[in-house]
């Protein structure tokens, strides 16, 4: 096998992985080759919080601990290893929390912005969206206008952030169960900046040194993030730029032109990118475009920002986390524009090799070497403009090393929650009923959501590939978000067709409703999405009363980011069971391990568990899901024989 | 939206009414493709839309496996 074939599965990938080393372009696949994680700090037991530090408390390697060596196992504060590795855990959660919260604080303030008339080039796309919060923030409708309805729910939603007391207003919309769970355990989060804080200050040295108690703070964080920050971005978001459903689209490398103007918008905010796509289609843009020789101008996305502009507009995706530099190793991408987020530093020493230019639009996300065109909602259409152009005006630099790949697959994006509900029943019967009885009449087994990043320290794509094709093929439903999504969509999973792979009963609901076995829900604070739907299938009815009973697990196969570890734990703060692979950061404390792996279950009904074979880990989320059908008393009635039409007909002609 | 009534024939009975097909008819097609939200027009259409498709958190007195007990 050649060397570049150990590293990705996506054929695309393995010829840009090759070309880069022909082009001497450095790589995260070639880092990551180099460069070996430090075992204690993997471990979560390496503690940096203050100056006396850092303090390295690894477990001893092929031994017992004796009971005097624990003890002695300890920072120069004293702080144990359980310590530690909870503060290191927590800090990861409040890392990705913060990440995703100030991307719905930054949403909320561009939706205020356009409330009062301050933000030209953006409007409400969505009243229905608008209304639906409207009720859940209790502003007032009546016959006011859509303006001024906004505007009381960008000031809510602002003031989610900072608030002090009371609760996060989204876990309103959480299964009353669960509510009073979250009330009853003390991990109702207040606000989301305040949570998020809390973490800082309890991890400080000498503060809160009982690792179940940072643990605890951990969970209210992270539902202050999936429940708070995140759902607001999401909401948000759909009333501005439109709630997805259903939308063709195309993925992978292939996707860039050789004869057009390539820009890639890469990040996680669809904010300028929505602009950007505007302005592409802009007769002016277009003359220009042909008048530096190109046919046109061709817009792709890449991760997350991607995922946003597809499912809205049907942009074409590029591709993954771990393609963003294999995307300029083309030598056709003119422009790369950034906002924030999973943005590799090295895109601009890679860009050196070629004639990409990288621009950073984000006040918050600076890159040395980048051209830095900030974003500003009040005047937007311009910088959109200004970016376009840079495109343009670097099209004629191209050098003669252009590689496109040939690859890129069809998709099917734009499953929200609310076109999921569509879908199963109709504008007039709307209903998660379809869903639920095929759950309970066995055809389907039960939903997993299967989401996350790439890992450079495993094979690109590899992870969540197989372990998506393992759960269809036990007619689990899969709801995927992020690079999960695109890894899955780049491998054809994303399409009706793609009901081949799946189980018999699972194929046969996909047939009847016309979805793909494999659903796209959107970017990563669109896991919300995932939350709604768990509580639509809850509030339905026949599967409990809580999501914790339902037959659901959840999975992050190739995670690195801090946001996958927010992710995770907001998912089994909220009743599921969730599977990682590629590594896990407590190792190093068995205690603390075993209270997010066990204890939790008894305190949020949902825990986490670890397992890099994905196979296995699919089967564990199988072994999950059928306890939760044995729970349910609907365990039997995946043996009986399910008749359909034709057998029927079948049987009565015998 | 008006229901219509067809009359249909059901073994050993004489014809019965039953409620007709309350999906559209068609396939949608091109642009169109998948773009339900626009079918509601009216502010009214779309409220009544969340109280009725969004029912299990809109709905007044419908909370789905949650009907018995008292709002959180
Ligand atoms: S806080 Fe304690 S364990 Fe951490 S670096 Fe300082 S002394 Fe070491």
């Amino acid at each position: 096998m050649a060397e570049a074939e150990t590293k990705s599965i996506d054929n695309a990938s393995i010829k840009m992985i090759e070309k880069a080393a022909a082009d001497g372009a450095n790589t995260a696949f070639d880092r990551a080759e180099t460069m070996k994680p430090c075992p204690i700090g993997a471990e979560g037991t390496c503690c940096k919080n203050c100056g006396m530090g850092p303090c390295r408390v690894p477990l001893p390697k092929g031994k017992e601990e004796t009971p005097k060596e624990k003890k002695e196992r300890r920072g120069i504060c004293g702080a144990t290893a359980e310590t530690i590795a909870a503060r290191n855990f927590i800090r990861m959660i409040a890392g990705g929390a913060a990440a995703h919260s100030d991307h719905g604080r930054g949403v909320a303030k561009l939706f205020l912005a356009v409330a009062k008339g301050e933000a030209p080039g953006y409007e409400i796309k969505d009243e229905q969206k608008l209304l639906q919060l409207a009720l859940d923030f209790g502003v007032t409708i009546g016959d006011r206008s859509n303006n001024e309805i906004a505007i009381d729910i960008g000031e809510k939603a602002l003031a989610e952030f900072g608030k002090q007391e009371g609760e996060v207003l989204f876990l309103r919309r959480a299964p009353l169960k669960r509510q009073e769970l979250w009330r009853r355990e003390g991990i109702a989060p207040r606000g989301i900046d305040r949570e998020i804080v809390e973490i800082m200050h309890r991890t400080h040295i000498g503060v809160d040194q009982d690792y179940r108690s940072l643990l605890r703070q951990g969970v209210r964080a992270s539902i202050a993030d999936g429940w708070g920050g995140s759902m607001i971005a999401t909401e948000l978001q759909d009333i501005l730029f439109g709630t997805p459903a259903p939308v063709l689209g195309r993925i992978n490398l292939g996707v860039l032109k050789r004869d057009e103007v390539n820009l890639i918008i890469h990040g996680h905010e669809p904010l300028l990118s929505e602009m950007i796509v505007v302005a592409a289609q802009e007769p002016q843009m277009i003359e220009l475009a042909k008048s530096k020789g190109a046919n046109g101008i061709s817009i792709a996305g890449m991760c997350c920002t991607a995922n946003e502009i597809l499912m809205r507009h049907g942009v074409p995706l590029a591709g993954n986390f771990l393609q963003q530099e294999l995307a300029i190793v083309t030598g056709a991408v003119d422009v790369m524009v950034v906002d924030i987020q999973c943005i590799m530093q090295s895109l601009t020493t890679v860009a050196e090799c070629y004639h990409t230019k990288i621009i950073t639009t984000s006040p918050k996300a600076h890159i040395p070497g980048a051209i830095h065109i900030e974003f500003d909602e009040h005047n937007a259409m311009e910088s959109a403009r200004a970016i376009v152009r840079t495109a343009i005006e670097n099209f004629p630099n191209r050098g003669s090393n252009i590689d496109i790949p040939k690859e890129q697959t069809n998709l099917v994006a734009g499953f929200s929650h609310e076109t999921i509900n569509y879908l199963l029943g109709g504008i007039y019967r709307a209903s998660y009923r379809p869903l639920n009885d095929n759950i309970i009449n066995g055809r389907i087994r039960g939903v997993a959501g299967v989401v996350g990043c790439n890992n450079a320290r495993v094979k690109h794509n590899e992870n969540h590939v197989t372990m998506v094709k393992e759960l269809i093929k036990n007619d689990v439903l899969v709801l995927q978000t992020g690079c999960s999504a695109i890894a899955c969509a780049e491998a054809g999973l994303m399409t009706p067709e793609a009901a081949e792979y799946a189980g018999e009963g699972l194929a046969s609901v996909c047939e009847a409703v016309g979805i793909p076995p494999v659903l796209h829900l959107g970017s990563c604070v669109d896991n919300s999405r995932i939350l709604m739907a768990a509580t639509a299938m809850v509030k339905d009815g026949g599967l409990g009363d809580d999501i914790s009973e339902l037959p659901v697990a959840g999975a992050a196969p190739e995670w690195m980011s801090e946001k996958a570890i927010s992710i995770g734990q907001y998912f089994v703060g909220s009743g599921v069971f969730t599977v990682f692979g590629a590594t896990w950061p407590t190792l190093g404390s068995p205690e603390v391990t075993e209270f997010l792996f066990k204890d939790l279950e008894n305190i949020c009904g949902g825990m986490w568990a670890f397992e890099p074979n994905p196979i296995k880990a699919a089967h564990l989320m199988i072994d999950h899901i059928d306890k939760k059908r044995k729970a349910l008393g609907i365990d039997k009635a995946r043996e009986r024989i399910l008749y359909d039409m034709a057998m029927r007909r079948e049987l009565e002609a015998a | 939206m008006e229901y219509k009534i067809e009359k249909k024939k059901a073994p050993g009975r004489k014809d019965v009414e039953v409620l007709g097909a309350t999906f559209e008819e068609g396939k949608p097609e091109g642009e169109e493709l998948g773009k339900w939200r626009q079918k509601l027009e009216s502010r009214e259409e779309k409220l009544k839309y969340l109280q009725s498709g969004e029912r299990y958190w809109y709905g007044k007195d419908w909370y789905g496996s949650e009907k018995r007990k008292n709002p959180a």
